[in-house]
């Protein structure tokens, strides 16, 4: 039983990456979405005068970007299964339900992954210039980019999974994603702000910040897994 | 039906008499209390508190509605008493035994205000009669909204659904009622009408998941779908009650967190009051909109056989 779940599981995961390494439409998407919330946010911040501390906001920037981010790609990979009928067609497949849920989840993760990946260099290159970086701090954005990206992947892949369904869609993802979204937030922005900043201090509120993420992580993760069968089934 | 209608009738009218005690009672029988909302020594340096319990504040801004208190102020290392002359973001003045004294915003590190042995009455105090009373029962609510939703879940019955969306609707006015007298408590004791601090800002996350279970609901076509994502999600939002209750007791918040008992006399018999006339009134709602709930319920499902 394992080992069928488990290859099920391979092949809807890499129908959606070949999918998206075919046509690379979210990836792109999300990338130049990514791109322009810089530029927003150059324009925004062009009034904060010169004397300001960009790493003292940098996380909450970077967040900002990834949440907008993550709820166009995760807009974008539930319509394709709607209007194709994929997820019918996988409904009437002999697959358990949680299986779709973490292929779904695993193939979102992905894409938000790359797509974090490739911002954060760039965002580094706008805005952190000039500033003093800690390297060996730096080096732990990784995790809370991971941690956090789960979160999202996530609790967004069974509420995108309600909102395309719905008839306010990219809205009623919005309404239902932001709110529940908090606690992971504040843990990620927290922590990403502890590794920018850098210093034992930092370290020490990077910690913090991870354990509230990864906490969150465990408890949604759970009640997104054991409720999705109930909403992929309606 | 009937039966209904009358325990909701009772309901009603023994809630507003009690409600109507609490107010009575808070504002003309029950003094200004004596006791703390006080914690340890060490969670009392690192806690932001305002109010007239004796409590430490240590942002200069917060004093801005005590002017004419005593306060002790902790600043550069030196403790100074005096009544408070005025105090905002850059500086606070106050009146010594010995004259006027200005201390820098900067150079504030912590503040005592003193205010039942000034004799005022703290007429901020009294919202708690009320805003305690009503935010407990969001909470008891919402956990019967979730209680609900599992239930349908599990039997997929309709009634379940009905059942669990009058009992956000209920959620939805008394966490709308927390909202308003928090807003006009956290004017009258820090001088702001909004902080951001903790318990605020995860009870506005919960008002926002109460108002985001009734746009899901209405942008949901089909009935059995509309009442399964309703229910999931309703499920997924009450993960933010418990996180919105105990954060006050995790993280250093400026929130009155209520350790240990400590009401007596006119003070506990209007809170008293206040709790079970509110339990009354949130019984009352429910009960009357759902009565209203099966009445329409029932006209379409005449029209449906009239139709026919």
């Amino acid at each position: 039983m394992a080992s069928t779940s488990g290859r099920q599981l391979k092949a809807m995961l890499r129908k959606d990456i070949v999918m998206e390494l075919r046509t690379k439409e979210m990836i792109m998407s999300m990338g130049l979405y990514s791109l322009l919330t810089m530029v927003v946010y150059f324009v925004a911040l062009s009034q904060a005068g010169s004397t300001f501390d960009p790493r003292d906001i940098a996380a909450g920037l970077l967040w900002l970007a990834f949440i907008f981010t993550s709820m166009l790609g995760l807009n974008r990979s539930l319509v394709h299964e709607k209007d194709q009928g994929c997820l019918e067609a996988l409904l009437l497949s002999p697959v358990d339900r949680p299986v779709i849920f973490f292929a779904k989840a695993g193939g979102n993760l992905i894409f938000l992954l790359a797509v974090e990946a490739l911002t954060l260099p760039v965002f580094g290159f706008l805005f952190l210039q000039g500033t003093q970086l800690d390297w060996s701090s730096i080096a732990l954005l990784p995790l809370i980019l991971i941690a956090g990206s789960t979160g999202m992947a996530g609790v967004g892949t069974l509420l995108a999974t309600m909102s395309v369904n719905t008839s306010g869609k990219d809205f009623v993802l919005a309404m239902l994603f932001i709110p529940l979204m908090y606690p992971l937030l504040l843990g990620a922005v927290t922590a990403t702000g502890g590794a920018i900043v850098g210093g034992v201090q930092g370290v020490e509120v990077f910690w913090t910040g991870m354990a509230w993420v990864l906490g969150y992580d465990v408890i949604m993760l759970l009640a997104s897994y054991g409720l999705y069968e109930f909403i992929v089934g309606a | 039906m009937r039966s209904l209608t009358t325990r909701a009738s009772v309901a009603l009218v023994l809630g507003g008499i009690l409600t109507l005690g609490a107010f009575l009672g808070a504002f003309f029988w029950a003094g200004v209390p004596d006791f703390g909302f006080v914690r340890t020594a060490e969670q009392a340096d690192s806690v932001r508190y305002t109010g007239p319990f004796e409590q430490p504040i240590d942002e200069a801004r917060y004093l801005a509605n005590y002017a004419g208190y005593t306060i002790e102020i902790e600043a550069g290392g030196e403790t100074v008493r005096g009544e408070l002359v005025s105090a905002d973001k850059d500086a606070v003045e106050l009146t010594t035994d010995t004259g006027s004294v200005t201390i820098d915003a900067a150079d504030f590190e912590a503040a005592r205000v003193f205010g039942s042995e000034y004799g005022r009455p703290d007429w901020g105090q009294k919202i708690f009669y009320f805003h305690v009373p009503v935010a407990e029962i969001s909470f008891i609510v919402f956990a019967f909204a979730a209680f609900y939703a599992v239930r349908f879940l599990m039997t997929r019955d309709r009634e379940n659904d009905t059942k669990a969306r009058v009992s956000m609707e209920v959620t939805l006015v008394f966490v709308v009622l927390t909202m308003l007298t928090g807003i006009l408590w956290t004017k009258a004791a820090w001088g702001v009408w909004w902080d951001w601090e903790p318990r605020l800002t995860t009870y506005f996350i919960l008002t926002l998941l109460v108002v985001a279970y009734f746009v899901l609901r209405n942008s949901v076509e089909d009935e059995e779908r509309r009442a399964v994502y309703a229910a999931v999600f309703s499920i997924l939002a009450f993960i933010d009650v418990p996180i919105s209750f105990f954060i006050t007791r995790l993280i250093p918040s400026n929130h009155p967190v209520i350790e240990s008992g400590g009401l007596e006399g006119p003070m506990l018999v209007s809170f008293i009051l206040g709790q079970v006339g509110m339990i009354a009134l949130g019984y009352a709602i429910y009960q009357l909109r759902m009565g209203e709930v099966q009445l329409y319920d029932r006209i379409e499902q005449a029209k449906a056989l009239l139709e026919r």
